[in-house]
């Protein structure tokens, strides 16, 4: 039929996808603001923006795929607390200040060194206790049958709980952490921030597991329609708790950046977070009922947060933008997400008039 | 042992006993390891803590979950009505504090009806989304309203009677919050149970589409079901201001959680259909007995929340792990029988 294919370049092609339409928001939302502010648009900006929102974007894309199997995780801010506290308690214990001679210059000065459990383990733990709670939330939500909100409601009561009962009511500060800790988010490598290359290695990960690999796939078939993957043989529940524990292991990862960036850790840690991510995935075009969401979208998403949040503080509504931040950024996320509903509806309604129904 | 229960009749089978058995075993324990503090006169007055603002909450938010919705923008409702309320009353010249408790209860279902229009107009958004967003704007609101300050200034008959009065009652400190929510309790239950509006909202809940074809007005029952919550979370911010004396835009942080978890446990489900304002009361009850005792014996908040969390899953993993037994069992003994013939 010719008519239906009336369009057929790359151009048009690439219209049809969702992401773009949010990209031209971004850019839009981008040129808007650089035309109040000029200092919006520079390059440095930009990358500053992008460093700022890594270590949503790595959540967001942990919850892209608990998204995808049609389950939620609210408790991500409480699963980041408390592997952050445990890595945060075992760097305390092991930790080692030591003052070294150094030559420099020709001038004999002291240099404080301060060691304690290597990087690599750290991390390690703070994924693995990650893990485990994503574990336990999959275990409750895919074999106990649990809502996925009332299950992960009740594991970040738990899980807050546990955090505060190791960390005995003691936060950890920039004293007790190493230097290798200190700069494991301020190192940068090819003048790009760690966080920023870390968000980029787990967007490819995820990005290759949900596009050429079958586990990946499965979770796109099991929340679109749970009973005919369950009929083509695929494992649901497992599927379930596979995606629970890579948002639990990314959790640990973007909560010891997190610590990292603030040097602090808290019992309270990043509370309230989950729901920017859960909003930043929404808006990154991600279906909350299950089956629909891209990797690339999710990032677009968290971008935009990132854009909105970082506008509002260079555009300084008011003389105090702080009191107004709040109130504008709820309208900000509101029409964004809106905004991308209409575009899908009437996108919907120009296929359904190309079909000629 | 099996044929016995089924054989109980109908209302002896239901949710709301192993509230009553776990109300029971929480007070059991909890006087037993603190026998001199923990006692019933004790509890009755500690009530207006967890037991008032709390439960008007999650009396709104119970409509709500059983239409299989959710709104967590509650807390910032109650936030949002108290601060107008303390702001007209305090700076308006004259203004009765009746017509700034009538502002209140206009802001709380304004609130409602945005939740509302929103969550009808855009039904391809989760109501989890956009009750995140007007959560963050209510709040926003109440704190470009007060700016770090907090509004105080309340006539005494709401600060000192309502909020720390009790009469007595066969000898017991009755506190007059409590009688307020116990005398809200029935008519809901009546409303909700008895009457034909509120066993709409259960159908409307358990099938949205079946229901719109048997000609219920779905969108209505929604907005209707969002204004009433956004009038009960108000309410709440009004004992809950009562209580603390004052409003700051922090007011009722975390609450959403907690009427939902209360909601949750009184035997509503997220998923819609389910739901009853005994289970809640009861729901209430075994919260202010765990709380009160966890505080006493332990004196940490945060204990409290895992224990609650705790309890949370628990209760509603058990049933549902029963109830996956007692099938299984069934398909057994059939599988039996089919062998027989």
């Amino acid at each position: 039929m010719p008519e239906r294919t009336r369009k057929t370049g790359a151009l048009s092609a690439l219209f049809k996808q969702r992401e773009v339409g949010l990209a031209l928001i971004l850019v839009v939302l981008f040129l808007l603001v650089g035309l109040r502010n000029p200092a919006f648009t520079t390059g440095s900006n930009a990358l500053f923006i992008l460093e700022d929102t890594a270590i949503m974007m790595i959540l967001a894309l942990g919850m892209l795929c608990v998204l995808l199997v049609g389950s939620i995780d609210i408790s991500i801010a409480a699963i980041m607390a408390l592997s952050t506290m445990t890595a945060g308690i075992i760097m305390k214990q092991n930790l080692n200040i030591s003052e070294v001679q150094v030559m420099t210059d020709g001038v004999m000065g002291s240099v404080t060194l301060r060691e304690s459990t290597p990087l690599i383990l750290l991390i390690l733990a703070g994924m693995g206790v990650g893990a485990l709670c994503g574990a336990l939330n999959g275990l409750l939500i895919a074999y106990g049958r649990v809502l996925p909100i009332v299950a992960t409601l009740g594991m970040q009561y738990i899980i807050y709980g546990l955090s505060h009962t190791i960390s005995r009511g003691q936060a950890v500060y920039r004293k007790d952490m190493p230097d290798s800790f200190i700069n494991f988010s301020r190192a940068t490598f090819l003048g790009l921030n760690s966080k920023i290359w870390f968000m980029l290695a787990v967007f490819v990960v995820i990005f290759i597991f949900l596009t050429y690999f079958r586990q990946g796939r499965y979770l796109y078939a099991v929340g679109s329609n749970r009973e005919s993957a369950a009929m083509s043989g695929i494992k649901s529940p497992r599927t379930t708790l596979l995606a629970h524990i890579i948002m639990g292991t990314l959790a640990g990862l973007a909560g010891l950046l997190y610590a990292s960036r603030d040097t602090k850790i808290t019992q309270d840690m990043a509370m309230g977070y989950e729901m920017y991510v859960i909003a930043s995935c929404v808006i990154g075009g991600v279906s909350v009922s299950g089956g629909r969401g891209k990797a690339v979208g999710v990032l677009l998403g968290a971008l935009t947060m990132g854009v909105i949040n970082n506008a509002l503080t260079m555009l300084r509504l008011t003389g105090n933008s702080e009191f107004w931040k709040k109130a504008i950024q709820g309208a900000l996320i509101l029409s964004a997400v809106v905004i991308n509903v209409l575009i899908q509806r009437s996108k919907e309604r120009r296929v359904l008039k190309d079909r000629r129904i | 042992m099996e044929r016995a229960i089924s054989r109980l009749p109908r209302w002896m089978k239901r949710w709301e006993w192993i509230l009553v058995i776990l109300i029971l075993v929480v007070y059991a324990i909890f006087s037993g390891l603190q026998p001199e503090n923990y006692t019933f006169p004790k509890l009755l007055n500690q009530t207006r803590v967890y037991m008032v603002d709390v439960g008007f909450m999650a009396l709104g938010i119970l409509v709500v979950l059983i239409l299989g919705d959710i709104d967590i923008s509650i807390g910032a409702t109650a936030a949002l009505s108290a601060t107008v309320m303390a702001v007209t009353y305090n700076q308006g010249d004259g203004i009765p504090f009746i017509a700034a408790i009538a502002l209140m209860l206009l802001t709380g279902a304004v609130c409602g009806l945005i939740n509302g229009l929103l969550i009808t107009r855009f039904p391809e958004l989760f109501p989890m989304i956009i009750t995140l967003s007007t959560q963050t704007l209510y709040r926003g609101i109440a704190y470009i309203i007060l700016k770090d300050q907090s509004a105080g200034r309340f006539p005494g008959w709401f600060s000192k009677d309502l909020g720390y009065g009790s009469f007595s009652l066969f000898g017991l400190d009755v506190p007059i919050m409590l009688v307020c929510i116990l005398a809200v309790l029935p008519v809901y239950y009546i409303w909700l149970h008895k009457s034909a509006s509120g066993r709409r909202i259960f159908a409307a809940g358990t099938n949205l589409t079946a229901s719109r074809y048997s000609g219920v007005q779905t969108g209505r029952i929604k907005m209707a079901a969002f204004i009433l919550n956004g009038i009960m979370a108000a309410l709440g911010g009004f004992f809950l201001t009562s209580r603390t004396g004052s409003v700051k835009y922090t007011l009722a942080t975390g609450y959403e959680m907690q009427a939902i978890a209360i909601a949750v446990l009184g035997g509503a489900s997220t998923s819609g259909g389910r739901g009853s304002v005994a289970g809640l009361l009861l729901a209430l009850i075994l919260m202010t007995g765990l709380k009160n005792g966890l505080m006493l014996v332990y004196n940490d908040a945060f204990i409290l929340n895992l224990s609650i969390g705790l309890l949370l899953i628990l209760i509603v993993l058990v049933p549902d792990i029963a109830g996956r037994i007692r099938r299984q069992n069934t398909v057994r003994r059939q599988r039996l029988t089919l062998k027989k013939t």
